[in-house]
Parts: structure tokens; C-alpha cells; sequence
């Protein structure tokens, strides 16, 4: 296991390759690292200058008076083995590879002598072909992307980059909080698995987020996502999906064998649950982070119109999950203020001229009630209520009720459907426009319980 | 015969596509459910070893340049005596003689006609990822139309077998449907744990078919009915 404690924590950051110059990246990188607030040392590596954001600059990473822990190497590919050596000489514990034009240009061997350099000082290499690292807990942003981005508990590994560091700043508008965004790029030496381990460990990371092209080595991939599976959620989005044309083999097997049928194999045996797009991927992270884990398999919809009831269901039952008569005290509690006429099964329906606070009885009713688990909350914007009011009201009902559960809101309209929306993601309370994905950010807890359960038993035997 | 001397004997004459008799010798070394078998180099060998493993029987040329065997009239089914045998052989000669007449001829396979039973599918093959892959699923049209198989990464667990055969479309057929008995589904969760275990030893294998393991009743077991292996 690699032991990465100094990348995540570490005591000094060199940039080489910083720039005066706002718009390179080499300048990007110091900024964001200062300005994010990292409290260990900066040192900025450029020869040609004195100073760079108010920080003294060193002509080579062997001339800093104190040992740095991390070099981030922002220069072009042909000078990157010299920064290797004079890093390694300096005794630096991690070589950050922002570059390009290595093997994914068809540059094997320059890849490769990289990794060896860089071993033979006992440096382990991120990258090369990547736009940094991010460690909340630390006040690390060592990356060309946004700056800002939002403290909070979820581990996210992109391979790509451009897409990576786009969504990276769309964690920042979804209001998803990051413990760490790894741009992992060529993987020449440190990989998935490594990343997985250490996030598998970290207190400060309850949910991992996986962007992958493809796995290094992938024995070791199922290995560690296994293990991290038993403590947190592991979510991948696996770039190509599809099977463009068969695979010629000479048997059955062999044929039928595509890419993506193994990789779903590989993410069944290691619990890690698979998004089928990037909207997928960031609404189950929501509601993997955001939330705790049910008790039980309880789970009620509250709604006020049939159409988005029908909906959620359909949606659950796709994912294998069937509403069951909901708890007699929440049922109680509901008719006391509900018309004769409103439906109480699962869906209970609050009818269409619920006011907002039937939303906040019938939600604190639910989480009272020790016998429902999770709840789905539906919303279509009606003439009498306004979304941003129902959005209180729910924000109300879990503080007043003291107890979370796992929970999914979905407000349906426009405009004001969406402010209310904004509300309740501020408070933490996953909340999406349609509720076919409230259902299935619903579903894909109870289908993290189910992956956690198959890898328990398949380790055990 | 050795497993490790089969491979060898393989990769000297060059063949990456085992023969028959060399793939149920491979298979039975890793306890999987092969017919009752022999190889016949003459009329006598043939009638004998088709006394040995009770009539019917079935008589395949078995060639390494010949790929498929009906379409060179190498096969003939059901044969259920001595006369039969003798015939059936001579018959099988003259065919591969006229229609491949370059073909080599390691001899000719006597094996019993294995009963009829639900075809299921399981193989191997090897990801360069992920190493060895096994592939479950129902045969015929399940598997060549409908694709409905179901995989997973060796080394394969006994709960990893169960959901492979939970998890295809066609599960309900294996539970029992509208007068068809429920299948031995711990004879297929055996055989899935067994290839898993064959793939993970031979290195030197790249894929196995076992097209199709005929699926008996609860209790009943199953037994393989033709099978092929590709070396690396």
C-alpha cells in the first residue's frame, strides 16, 4: 500500500514551472494554492523571477533552504526528468506531473523513464497529463481549475482531464462538498487502487466518485474498491459504455466478452455502484453524502399529485425497489389534516390543494414515525402553494423532527421550483426538478446497501 | 493424458485450438461433468471403447485442420450397435478422405450421446485488464440472439455463481416454467466455480467453451456435450 500521508498532508508544496504571467498555468497553480489557503509553505521554482504572488521564488527545487514534501512540475515534457532529478536529489516525496505529451501522445518510453527517475529517489509520481489535486482538509488546491471549490466529504478520481476539471466547477454550482478531486490522468505509477486506499481510510471522505477510462491493473482495482465499499460508497462513471462492434475471438465467449460486459462484472464483484451519466453520478452523490443510511427498507413517498407519485414509483420498481403499506401512526397522523377523499397508501397523497403546511405535518410525521426509514418527497407546483415555502417547510420539519433520514426531494415547475431547489441543496437535503431522479438518488442508497451486503459475503468466503 | 503435456504437445505442433478428446482430458482433470469418452485409431479401438461407455454412442473425426466437423459428413449420431460402430467409422474415413483430403487425422472420437436436458452456456476467456473473465447463460438463441449472459472476473466465489444465475433474463426458465422441472442450479454453480478455477491454473488457456452443458433436473446434475479451448 502506498503510503500517500505526505501528499495529503504535507509540509512544504513546490510549483515549478511557476509563472508570473495570470492565464499560464504555472501561475494558476500558485494562486489557487495560496488563495484556497494552505497553511504549509509555497515555493514557487522559476529561475527568471525574484517573486510571484508576493511569494520568494527559488531557481531550482534544490535551492529551497528546507526539504518540500510535494513538487508539483508544471514545465513541458522534455524538461520534466531534469525537475525530476533536482526534485529527487532535494528529497521530495511526490512528483505532481501537470505536463502533457507523454504516453498519450504514443510517448511510452519518456513515461516510463519518468516513473524509473523518479523511483530511484523513492518519489512517487501523480500523472503525468493532469490538472493537479485537491485536499479540502488540508486547504489544498494545487490545480489550474476554479479555485473555490466547496469543503465537504466526497473523494472524487477524474481520468480525464478537460471533462474533470469542468466538473469540478459544476461540484462548486451543485453545491457538492469535496474532501479531495485527484486528477489522475496517465496513471504512469500511482493509480485508482492507491487513491482508493487512502480514501477507503480517511475520515474526512464518506463518498468516492470515479470518472474512468480504463483500470491500470484490475485484480487490484476490485481488491481496494472492494474494501472501501465495506466503509463508503464507491460511484463510478465508466467513459464508453456502449460496445462499438463485436470483438473478433475465436469462441463464444471470447465474443460475447466486451468491455463494458466485464467492467460491470468488475464493479458488481466490487460493490461499486455504476451512473450512467454525469447527472446520474452527482445526484446519488448528493444523496449518498448528504444522507445517513436507512435502518430498514421502509421507504414512503409523500406527494401532492398522482402523476409525479406514479412516476417515482415506476422509477423505484426499474431499480428494483417496491413501495409497501405505509406505517399506521404516519397514516394517523396524515388523515388528521387531509381530505376524506385523499389517497393513503404509498404514495400518500396530500391531494393538490395540500397548503405548505400539510408538507411539514405530513414530513415531521414521517420522521417521527420510527417505523418508516426513508422518504421521498414530491412537490408539484400548484396555484396555491409557492416551492420556496414548501422548501421551508420541509427544512423546517427535519430540524424540528431532530432526525435524519435518508431523504429526496423533488420540486416540480419553474422558476420558483428550482429556487426552492437551491434552499434545500444549501441545507443539505438532496433535491432535484423531476422525480424520476429523486427516486432513483433514492435508490441508488438502497442499491449501495445491496453492493455493501454481496461484497461482505463474497470477502467473507 | 497430462494437462501439461497436452498444452505442450499443442504449442509443438502449433495448434491454438485443442482437440476434442485433449479438451475433455483438461476438463475432467478439473472435475468438470465430461462424457464418457475414448479416442479410436481403428474399427476394433471403436467398437471397443463404445461397448465401454454404453450404447448410443456418437462417432466426431477428430482433425486439427478440420473446423467444422458435420460440414466434412465427420459426425454421425446415435449409433446403438457394434455393426453401427464399424460402419459409422469406415463411413466417417471415406467422407473426411473425399471432402479433406489434406486434413490430418488424430482418430476418431467415440463418445456417449449425452441425454437432452436444458442447454446452458459457461466459458471462460482472458481480459488483459482484468485477467480471467466467466461468462454464463442459457443456450441457442438465449446466447446467440438475445445475448443474455451474465459475467464475472475470476476467481469466482460461490456467491459470485449464484448471481451470475440470478442475474440473466431467462432465470425463470432454470426456477421451472409451465411444466418444465427446476434445473440443478448447484450443478451449474459448480461447473461456473470449476471453469473459474481451470482459467486461473492454465495460464496458457485463452478461452473455453462449454457449448452446451446439458442441464438435468434438480438433483440430476448436468454433463457437458461438446466443449473447445483456445490457447493464449
Amino acid at each position: 500500500m502506498a503510503d500517500l500521508t505526505k501528499l495529503f498532508y504535507p509540509n512544504a508544496i513546490a510549483v515549478v514551472g511557476a509563472s508570473r504571467q495570470p492565464g499560464k498555468i504555472g501561475y494558476t497553480i500558485v494562486k489557487n494554492l495560496k488563495e484556497f489557503g494552505f497553511q504549509g509553505r509555497i515555493y514557487p521554482v522559476n529561475p527568471n523571477a525574484n517573486e510571484i504572488l508576493g511569494l520568494k521564488c527559488y531557481p531550482s527545487v534544490s535551492s529551497i533552504p528546507e526539504p518540500v514534501d510535494v513538487v508539483v512540475v508544471s514545465v513541458p515534457a522534455q524538461k520534466v526528468l531534469d525537475v525530476i532529478d533536482d526534485a529527487g536529489k532535494a528529497g521530495a516525496k511526490f512528483a505532481v506531473v501537470i505536463a502533457s505529451g507523454f504516453k498519450e501522445v504514443g510517448n511510452v518510453e519518456l513515461e516510463e523513464e519518468l516513473v524509473r527517475r523518479a523511483h530511484k529517489y523513492g518519489m512517487r509520481v501523480l500523472g503525468p497529463n493532469i490538472f493537479g489535486y485537491v485536499y479540502t482538509p488540508s486547504k489544498i488546491n494545487a490545480t489550474f481549475g476554479p479555485r473555490d471549490v466547496i469543503p465537504g466529504n466526497v473523494a472524487f478520481i477524474s481520468q480525464s482531464g478537460a471533462l474533470g476539471i469542468a466538473l469540478m466547477g459544476m461540484t462548486i454550482l451543485e453545491g457538492i462538498g469535496i474532501s479531495a478531486i485527484i486528477s489522475i490522468g496517465n496513471k504512469s505509477d500511482l493509480d485508482d487502487a492507491d487513491f482508493l486506499e487512502f480514501f477507503a481510510e480517511d475520515p474526512n471522505t464518506s463518498v468516492v466518485l470515479i470518472y474512468m477510462e480504463g483500470a491500470k491493473d484490475g485484480k487490484r482495482f476490485i481488491e481496494a474498491a472492494a474494501k472501501t465499499t465495506l466503509k463508503k460508497p464507491v460511484i463510478a462513471i465508466k467513459a464508453g459504455r456502449t460496445e462499438v462492434g463485436a470483438r473478433a475471438a475465436a469462441s463464444h465467449t471470447g465474443s460475447l466478452a466486451g468491455n463494458v460486459a466485464i467492467y460491470e462484472a468488475a464493479f458488481k464483484q466490487a460493490g461499486v455502484l455504476m451512473a450512467r451519466s454525469v447527472e446520474e453520478a452527482f445526484d446519488w452523490v448528493k444523496a449518498l453524502s448528504w444522507n445517513p443510511l436507512p435502518e430498514g427498507e421502509n421507504l414512503v413517498v409523500i406527494t401532492n399529485g398522482g402523476g409525479a407519485g406514479v412516476q417515482t414509483t415506476d422509477t423505484l420498481a426499474d431499480n428494483g425497489i417496491y413501495l409497501k403499506e405505509p406505517p399506521k401512526y404516519l397514516v394517523e397522523e396524515v388523515k388528521k389534516f387531509v381530505p376524506p377523499f385523499a389517497s393513503l397508501a404509498n404514495p400518500i397523497d396530500i391531494t393538490g390543494m395540500a397548503p405548505v403546511d400539510w408538507y411539514y405535518k405530513a414530513v415531521y410525521a414521517a420522521l417521527k414515525d420510527p417505523e418508516v426509514h426513508s422518504i421521498i418527497v414530491l412537490y408539484c407546483h400548484t396555484a396555491i402553494t409557492h416551492p420556496v415555502d414548501v422548501a421551508k417547510a420541509i427544512i423546517d420539519a427535519v430540524k424540528d423532527a431532530g432526525v435524519r433520514k435518508p431523504m429526496t426531494v423533488s420540486l416540480i415547475g419553474g422558476k420558483e421550483a428550482y429556487e426552492g431547489i437551491q434552499l434545500l441543496t444549501k441545507e443539505r437535503i438532496p433535491a432535484y426538478p423531476t422525480p424520476e431522479r429523486a427516486a432513483s438518488a433514492m435508490a441508488a442508497i438502497y442499491k449501495y446497501l445491496k453492493a455493501r451486503k454481496y461484497v461482505e459475503e463474497r470477502l467473507k468466503s | 493424458m497430462d494437462v501439461k503435456e497436452i498444452i505442450a504437445r499443442a504449442r509443438e505442433e502449433n495448434r491454438r485450438k485443442l482437440l476434442e478428446h485433449e479438451v475433455y482430458a483438461i476438463c475432467a482433470h478439473f472435475g468438470l461433468p465430461v462424457p464418457k469418452h475414448g479416442l479410436a485409431t481403428n474399427e476394433d479401438e471403436a467398437v471397443e471403447i463404445a461397448n465401454k461407455v454404453g450404447y448410443p454412442v456418437v462417432l466426431k473425426i477428430v482433425s486439427p485442420d478440420i473446423a467444422h466437423k458435420s460440414d466434412v459428413g465427420g459426425v454421425i449420431l446415435n449409433l446403438t450397435s457394434d455393426k453401427d460402430v464399424r460402419e459409422a467409422y469406415r463411413k466417417i474415413m471415406e467422407n473426411v478422405k473425399a471432402r479433406a483430403p489434406n486434413a490430418r487425422i488424430a482418430g476418431i472420437l467415440v463418445q456417449e450421446m449425452v441425454p437432452y436436458g436444458l442447454e446452458v452456456i459457461v466459458g471462460g476467456t482472458r481480459d488483459p485488464t482484468f485477467g480471467p473473465v466467466i461468462m454464463f447463460g442459457l443456450g441457442g438463441i438465449f446466447v446467440e440472439v438475445l445475448k443474455d449472459v451474465s459475467f464475472r472476473i475470476a476467481p469466482i466465489k460461490s456467491i459470485d455463481a449464484e448471481e451470475m444465475i440470478r442475474e440473466i433474463r431467462a432465470y425463470r426458465i432454470l426456477e421451472g416454467y409451465r411444466g418444465e422441472p427446476p434445473r440443478d442450479l448447484e450443478a451449474v454453480k459448480d461447473i461456473i466455480v470449476k471453469t473459474s478455477k481451470l482459467m486461473l491454473e492454465l495460464e496458457d488457456v485463452q478461452d473455453i467453451d462449454l457449448n452446451p452443458v446439458m442441464l438435468y433436473e434438480k438433483g440430476r446434475g448436468a454433463k457437458i456435450a461438446d466443449a473447445r479451448i483456445i490457447l493464449r
